[in-house]
């Protein structure tokens, strides 16, 4: 059974660990950080997973909003990110859905006020009692006697002539697709202090909260902000530890793992019927072995990176089991994989065939998603160089090492394929859908390949070396660090990343070198809490 | 404020009554750019995988039914009601200039195909230009219908409809929503109950709307420059959301709702690919009733290709890579090549151009086609080498009378941007501006062809 949420036993060491986890963090707001390296203030529309979050929150009900609205533009592969807006499609559609949403308001529902069941429009203090608390559920925040009012009298038009579920329905959908919503604010409160502002102790709680669960703030969450305590890193950690028990963290840390390695596209893959009959099946089955392993490096390796790219073992869904050349094993059960060619994510079924053509490997596409996404390299594309692609015609006579070989030997397309290639053939035992191969073309595979890491060329047996290599890098933990700051932050800001990674440095190994311990990391730092002023 | 009466109900009858058509009194102009000797409509249509330019390129005398003609469609009379040979203009030798300047190349090049601008440019698309910034959408329901098929991917490579302030539009790929987008609102029914619960409805949006305006302006009130470009599009979408409740139509007939029987799935990977050319003639059609009902004046159509469509055995199951990735073009040289591999591509491209020609005949069927500019335009030239350079353009539609088509224009090699085109649409509709789109260097984004 695959860990739905982080033991009580991992959140204590956590807790424990808050003392070294420090971090720059300054919790004395009488002498704020620098502006140098802080984020711009910023509004960031909430993901259509997150915009499910906070009508359910509202609702107090599912809603399935992913059914009507487009799907995330993302932005720097992450969909929590400062470009999304409310276009006029995604408004349209929102309107029709909240409409119907609003309709199933369930007013003798115990978590709203007991007058609302049997109140006649005129109640204005039941609709008072009621317009508050779901306006603080909307808002994230206690609403503002202008805000209250102003639903006061929205309340009224709608049950102008109706009844008082009437005003209820209408106030709902107000603030289902209202601006206060749909928005994350990350713009700060107070007059600057020497150019930067703390975001206020809303926005805090909202900001920790979206990040670690990928929900609006919880009724603790609130009541710390509003008293005053989240301008604390300190208290930012332990609430974000306490978060990491909810049923929303798991599902979270696996959309950043997916997201950030590109594995999100699964589902939008065809592969040629010469390499499978069925891979809807085994796509379904790639993404759930790949979200259990994350959820099991989670809750049993501490989020530890080098489990996460050289753990040896997997859960392999019963769809898999021949694709990977074992037999089936009990659901949920760990299987050793070291020894058989797949150490971690890297050789799950998931990242080989996101990173495939349809019927063929593809080393230059898992070279780059190696050098860019994992290890945050720069990649320019081949036309900057005034250079047209020249893809390999197909050679039954070669294999796709050396139809790519060839491709590499122009002097300028050498100067990027020099880095790409030999870290993409490193994987060229696996064809379009990660399944070991041991020939191609006739001939066997060559998985020889190299990889430079902190400066040091390092050549490679196999993608196995690769890996092994990777986990341990100093590269890997700064890139991840970077990852964490996107996806936070919801752009790409170098300054910003570049403190992080600083301030990481100064950190235990073990603890920059897992995923909890870089989040927990920024939701304690001055980065998280502070932004440039206005 | 003087208002048009609504017509819906009699709309609504003659919905109800399938066919019949009402002949009902045009509101009078609604926008300045709609003018007259000016083209009303502006239609943008994504052209996947490039050409295969041996058998695009039009024969002396502007043959385009030669045999294995890619523009064969547009001379098929027998298929598509009429000739479209003298609608239509091909123009070889466009770059997508931005895009190379500005890294934006390959499939992502279709963001700067109706931008100018590469993926860090902050401009609106042409159409979205048009239709908000220059009041070609003003009056009509929809400021603007942003269609696809087969995926709702808004990612780079998968759009060309963009925001003022960059971010890319989303598409619709389900003609059933396309309707309920376009005209659903005014299927409301003769029931005097039905029409009194439409307006009820109408009535407690405007007070949403009112809300909405306030809210965003209050938190607009608070936030900072770098945000104004997004919250301008979320008060563009209040209007557009406004428009859409008020929105009267012209005397048309209201097309029926899509059976969505008949194309049971609709996205790419997921088992919609037998089911797109339903989906892409259903969306071309209510492309041509949208304008012709007054709906909106703008639409773009990011088509898809026919693999695992099977509907041509003559092509493999992956269009992409055993097709446009294998096209071995003999350039402009004429030596060399692969003249099986054309004809290959070549069938891919003929089948988009079909789709176009059905547009064509859809618009010419309503008398929409000399009002109207049309231009579909591929992110490649060359989809083997992923090139930038040379993409096929086809421009169509009367433009208000101020095209002279029937010709090939061949603007050689030396890489004219495709902003050029861009400014000829814009000044055909009014806009005296002689730059579009955003690059580092001015001189690909200014200029213009002279197609009149």
């Amino acid at each position: 059974m695959k860990p739905r949420a982080l033991s009580s036993s991992l959140r204590s060491w956590l807790l424990a660990l808050l003392v070294c986890a420090c971090g720059s963090t300054n919790d004395d707001a009488e002498s704020p950080p620098a502006a140098e390296s802080l984020l711009a203030p910023a509004l960031r529309r909430l993901s259509v997973a997150e915009l499910e979050q906070a009508a359910r929150s509202v609702l107090g009900a599912p809603v399935n909003l992913r059914g009507s609205l487009p799907p995330d533009a993302l932005q720097n592969d992450f969909s929590r990110n400062i470009a999304q807006s409310v276009d006029s499609l995604t408004l349209r559609q929102l309107y029709d859905a909240t409409r119907s949403a609003s309709e199933a308001l369930p007013l003798d529902d115990p978590a709203y006020p007991r007058c609302a069941a049997l109140a006649q429009p005129s109640d204005t203090s039941c609709s008072g009692e009621l317009i508050g608390k779901l306006a603080t559920l909307a808002f994230r925040r206690p609403p503002s006697t202008e805000e209250l009012a102003r639903l006061q009298a929205l309340f009224a038009v709608g049950a102008s002539g109706g009844t008082f579920r009437d005003g209820a329905t209408l106030v709902l959908r107000a603030l289902l697709a209202s601006p206060q919503l749909l928005y994350e604010s990350s713009l700060g409160e107070g007059p600057p202090q020497h150019g930067v502002r703390m975001l206020g102790q809303s926005e805090l709680a909202s900001a920790l909260s979206f990040m670690i669960s990928g929900t609006p703030p919880d009724a603790e969450l609130l009541s710390a902000a509003a008293a005053g305590r989240l301008a604390s890193g300190s208290e930012r950690y332990g609430q974000a530890v306490r978060l990491l028990g909810g049923p929303q963290a798991i599902p979270q840390f696996q959309r950043f793992v997916e997201e950030w390695l590109g594995l999100g596209q699964l589902p939008q893959l065809a592969k040629s019927s010469t390499v499978t009959t069925d891979f809807a099946a085994l796509s379904r089955a790639m993404q759930s072995e790949t979200r259990s392993f994350v959820a099991d490096v989670l809750a049993a390796q501490h989020g530890s990176l080098v489990a996460l790219f050289a753990g040896g073992y997997s859960f392999v869904p019963d769809e898999l089991a021949p694709l990977y050349g074992i037999q089936p094993v009990p659901a949920g059960s760990r299987v050793v994989l070291r020894g058989m060619g797949r150490v971690g994510i890297l050789q799950q079924g998931s990242f080989l065939s996101v990173f495939a053509h349809e019927g063929e490997s593809a080393p230059v596409l898992r070279g780059k998603a190696v050098l860019t996404r994992v290890l945050c390299r720069t990649i320019r594309p081949p036309q900057e160089f005034g250079i047209d692609l020249m893809f390999p015609a197909p050679d039954a006579n070669a294999t796709t090492r050396q139809r790519f070989e060839r491709h590499a030997i122009d002097p300028v397309c050498k100067g990027c394929h020099a880095q790409l290639d030999p870290v993409g053939f490193s994987f060229e035992n696996f064809d379009a859908v990660g399944r070991e191969r041991s020939t191609d073309a006739a001939q066997a595979v060559d998985t020889r390949g190299s990889v430079t890491l902190n400066g040091a060329p390092l050549e490679l047996k196999d993608s196995v070396e690769l890996s092994d290599a990777i986990a341990q890098s100093e590269e890997l933990r700064s890139c991840v660090a970077r990852q964490v700051v996107r996806f936070a932050s919801g752009r790409k800001d170098q300054p910003a990343e570049d403190a992080f990674v600083t301030e990481m440095a100064a950190l235990p190994l073990a603890w920059r070198s897992s995923l909890l311990g870089l989040f927990l990391s920024y939701v304690k730092s001055d980065g998280f809490a502070w932004r440039v002023g206005q | 404020m003087t208002r048009s009466p609504r017509i819906s109900r009699r709309l609504a009858l003659t919905a109800l009554g399938a066919s019949a058509t009402l002949a009902l009194t045009l509101p009078g102009q609604r926008s300045a750019r709609a003018a007259e000797g000016r083209p009303k409509y502006f239609i943008g249509v994504y052209m996947p995988h490039g050409v295969s330019r041996e058998l695009w390129l039009p024969r002396a005398g502007f043959d385009i039914a030669y045999p294995d003609s890619v523009l064969a469609p547009f001379a098929d009379s027998a298929t598509f009601g009429q000739s479209f040979r003298e609608q239509i203009l091909t123009i070889e030798g466009l770059d997508l200039s931005a895009g190379m300047a500005g890294g934006t190349v390959g499939h992502d090049g279709s963001r700067v195909l109706l931008t100018g601008s590469a993926s860090n440019g902050r401009n609106a698309s042409l159409d979205q230009f048009l239709a908000l910034e220059q009041g070609l959408g003003e009056g009509m329901p929809l400021s603007s219908l942003v269609l696809g098929v087969g995926s709702p991917n808004p990612a780079l490579g998968w759009c060309i409809s963009y925001a003022q302030g960059g971010s890319a539009l989303p598409k619709i790929i389900d003609p059933a929503d396309t309707f309920q987008q376009a005209f659903a609102q005014w299927v409301v029914g003769a029931d005097p109950a039905a029409l009194a619960k439409a307006a009820a409805e109408r009535k407690r949006g405007k007070s949403l709307l009112d809300y909405w305006r306030v809210e965003l302006a209050a938190l607009s009130a608070r936030a900072p420059e770098s945000e104004r470009d997004k919250l301008e599009q979320h008060a563009t979408a209040l209007r557009d959301l406004e428009r859409r409740l008020d929105g009267e139509l012209s005397a048309c007939t209201l097309p029926s709702a899509p059976d969505s029987a008949t194309f049971p799935l609709v996205e790419a990977y997921q088992g919609g690919e037998p089911y797109f050319d339903t989906v892409t003639n259903l969306q071309v059609d209510l492309i041509a009733q949208a304008l012709a009902c007054g709906v909106t004046r703008v639409a773009t159509l990011f088509l898809n290709d026919l693999s695992r469509t099977h509907l041509d055995p003559a092509l493999p199951d992956d269009v992409h890579i055993d097709v446009a990735h294998r096209y071995e073009s003999a350039g402009r040289d004429g030596q060399g090549g692969s003249p099986a591999t054309w004809q290959a591509l070549a069938r891919q491209n003929r089948y988009t151009y079909s789709k176009i020609a059905r547009l064509l005949q859809r618009l010419a069927e309503r008398q929409l086609l000399q009002d109207t500019v049309l231009i579909a335009l591929s992110d490649m030239g060359d989809p083997a080498r992923h090139s930038s350079r040379q993409i096929p353009a086809l421009v169509a539609g009367g433009w208000g009378g101020r095209l002279k088509a029937g010709r090939h224009v061949d603007l050689g090699e030396t890489g004219t941007p495709n902003n050029r085109l861009l400014v000829s649409v814009q000044q055909a509709f009014g806009v005296a501006s002689e730059s579009f789109g955003q690059a580092s260097d001015p001189a690909i984004v200014t200029g213009k062809l002279d197609l009149a």
